[in-house]
């Protein structure tokens, strides 16, 4: 167990580090920063003070170390367009985002995972075909489509609830249920073939042979088993919970880090963009460390000292 | 929907206890109602998409200011524009045609690059082991571990924006399923007779993996094809919404439904037009992709 845990850590540092590299080497691919900022026709003194100052002209190993040390420090740079600091501009966006994805990885958990399970115990009856449907539907129509669609039907039509902004919790209805409704149809997806895929294994077969009902072989097998590979898609919603509603939040103009995001980016404002891109890898590589925890929890396999042949 | 033919199994097999499989019962090749539909649409947005100037009625840039925001024929507009127009009074018809085959044309180049690029690294790291395998595996992980939108936005605004970029890009989403199945079944493959007898009688490794190995994993492969297709489309719409994919004057279905979306209330089928096309077309690849895997590839459930 201590190995795995030990294994699974490194694995997180290494990510970490290849995302800082990813910045760090399409930044500078993507031409020289000074031009970029400055504009092109620039005069040549303002672009030499400015290399000078971001120690543009050094050999660009000590660039890249700086780059390291900097980012272990917590300094993520300034926003290039307002002086402040990248940290703080995107800090203050988090709370706003989390409004929305709490909710709705709520919804997606609490829809999704039941209707994929009965789905599943219920293989090939109506209400199974019926939520596949819907799962495939949810899966395939977009958010924006899915977003706009209930702003034209509840907002324009019937005018029960605002199109956009964030004044009360009216406001965040729409979001919630569009972003809840695809992931859920996504995890009932998935909980459905995990299930399946537990219910025919032959421990479930012996404890039926063996007289154990229906409902407690299902209960104390089929769950916990299917359960470990639906804990990884729940882990990967968890680890989206900054960047999972980058689109969701542009349609209803909502405040969050998604936005900021997507306005970084038109703007080429590229240590926003590289602080967001840090701060959801960094959440991204925590859910999954949690994940792996959550496994030695679940699967008494992975205590004992070998991890068991692999496959 | 009572009946849906989803998967056209007859034979109700004798009841046995649950777990225990039943004897494949032989499918009959008869086409589930959906799939067929599905293929149906398929084929017509293919024919659209090649056929775009032939069938396109206008112009899809081309202005007709007396005609602005005007209703589609069925919400009491007239056929002069079938769909409507938009607020420059250009034809909402012919900028779908066109919007569908730059779209279509975007998902077919980025899916064909994931898959080459990912069977390749995968049939690299299985030929190779060691090194080239860890590193592989490496990247793999930190692609799985990474939401893709975030990485292809951090692209983007580090390098701007231009179409071949866009595609290529797109063509990054998901290569690490293809080199992951790819990996596996090359690995598997090469433990069995037919690839050592090939390697007995000299043939290069270019030669085993991609005259023997690659042909008996292929069914494999174009099922993940199928997909992985919908979801770059979707990349590529959600993308060209937020303003960041494809650029004017050139569109494509997420553009439409990005303009679409300032017109909301005064002109909502400038926006519902490109959607519907959205939401069948990734339906219908999802709903044929799902039955293929079933007939071809049963181990991919």
């Amino acid at each position: 167990m201590i190995r795995f845990l030990g294994l699974r850590l490194g694995r997180a540092i290494l990510t970490m580090a290849l995302v800082v590299t990813f910045a760090f080497v399409v930044l500078r691919l993507s031409g020289d920063p000074a031009l970029l900022i400055l504009s092109a026709d620039a005069p040549p003194e303002a672009v030499a003070a400015f290399r000078e100052a971001w120690g543009l002209n050094d050999p660009i190993w000590q660039q890249y170390l700086r780059y390291f040390a900097a980012i272990a420090r917590g300094d993520l740079g300034q926003s290039m367009r307002d002086g402040r600091p990248a940290v703080e501009l995107v800090a203050e966006r988090v709370p706003a985002t989390l409004a929305l994805t709490v909710p709705a990885l709520l919804i997606k958990i609490g829809l999704g995972i039941p209707a994929g399970v009965y789905a599943a115990l219920h293989r090939n009856s109506f209400a199974d075909r019926a939520v596949m449907l819907l799962a495939v539907a949810g899966f395939t129509v977009p958010s924006f489509v899915l977003g706009l669609v209930l702003v034209l039907v509840f907002a324009v039509g019937l005018g029960w609830l605002p199109s956009g902004g964030q004044d009360s919790w009216r406001h965040a209805v729409l979001p919630v249920v569009t972003l809840g409704v695809g992931g859920a149809a996504v995890l009932a997806r998935f909980t459905r073939s995990a299930m399946l895929e537990v219910l025919g294994q032959p421990y479930m077969r012996t404890a039926l042979a063996k007289g154990v009902p229906w409902a407690r072989a299902v209960r104390r097998h089929a769950l916990p088993n299917a359960a470990i590979p639906t804990v990884t898609v729940v882990g990967f919603m968890v680890g989206s919970l900054l960047a999972g509603a980058v689109v969701v939040e542009s349609v209803f103009s909502w405040p969050g880090v998604g936005r900021l995001l997507v306005v970084a980016v038109a703007n080429r404002d590229l240590a926003v963009v590289q602080c967001i891109l840090l701060l959801v890898a960094a959440t991204m590589v925590a859910a999954n460390l949690a994940v792996d925890l959550l496994y030695g929890a679940l699967d008494p396999r992975l205590r004992g000292p070998a991890r068991g042949a692999t496959a | 929907m009572s009946d849906l033919p989803m998967d056209a199994v007859p034979a109700p097999a004798p009841a046995l206890a649950p777990g225990v499989a039943a004897p494949p019962a032989r499918r009959r090749a008869r086409l589930p109602l959906l799939v067929a539909g599905a293929l149906l649409w398929l084929a017509l947005m293919l024919l659209v998409a090649l056929a775009a100037d032939l069938v396109s009625p206008y112009g899809y840039t081309a202005l007709d200011l007396r005609n602005r925001l005007a209703p589609p024929a069925l919400m009491g507009g007239t056929w002069l524009h079938p769909l409507g127009t938009d607020e420059l009074g250009r034809d909402v018809l012919s900028r779908l045609i066109a919007s569908i085959r730059m779209s279509l044309l975007i998902a077919f180049g980025a899916t064909v690059i994931s898959a080459v690029l990912g069977v390749s690294l995968g049939f690299l790291a299985a030929h190779r082991r060691g090194l080239a395998e860890g590193a592989v595996l490496a990247l793999v992980d930190f692609q799985a571990a990474m939401p893709f939108l975030v990485l292809a936005l951090a692209v983007l605004a580090f390098f701007g924006n231009a179409l071949p970029l866009l595609v290529l890009l797109l063509g990054l989403h998901g290569w690490e399923r293809y080199a992951r199945i790819a990996r596996g079944l090359a690995v598997s493959a090469g433990a069995q007779g037919y690839a050592a007898a090939v390697r007995g009688l000299g043939a290069s490794p270019w030669r085993v993996y991609g005259r023997h190995v690659l042909p008996n994993i292929a069914s494999t492969l174009i099922v993940s094809m199928t997909l992985a297709f919908p979801e770059i489309i979707l990349l590529e719409s959600g993308l060209s919404f937020l303003g960041l994919g494809v650029q004017p004057p050139m569109t494509s279905l997420g553009n439409m439904v990005g303009y679409g979306r300032e017109y909301l209330t005064r002109a909502p089928w400038i926006l519902l037009a490109p959607s519907a096309v959205i939401v069948l077309t990734t339906l219908s690849v999802s709903l044929v992709g799902d039955w293929l895997r079933d007939r071809l590839d049963p181990t991919l459930r």
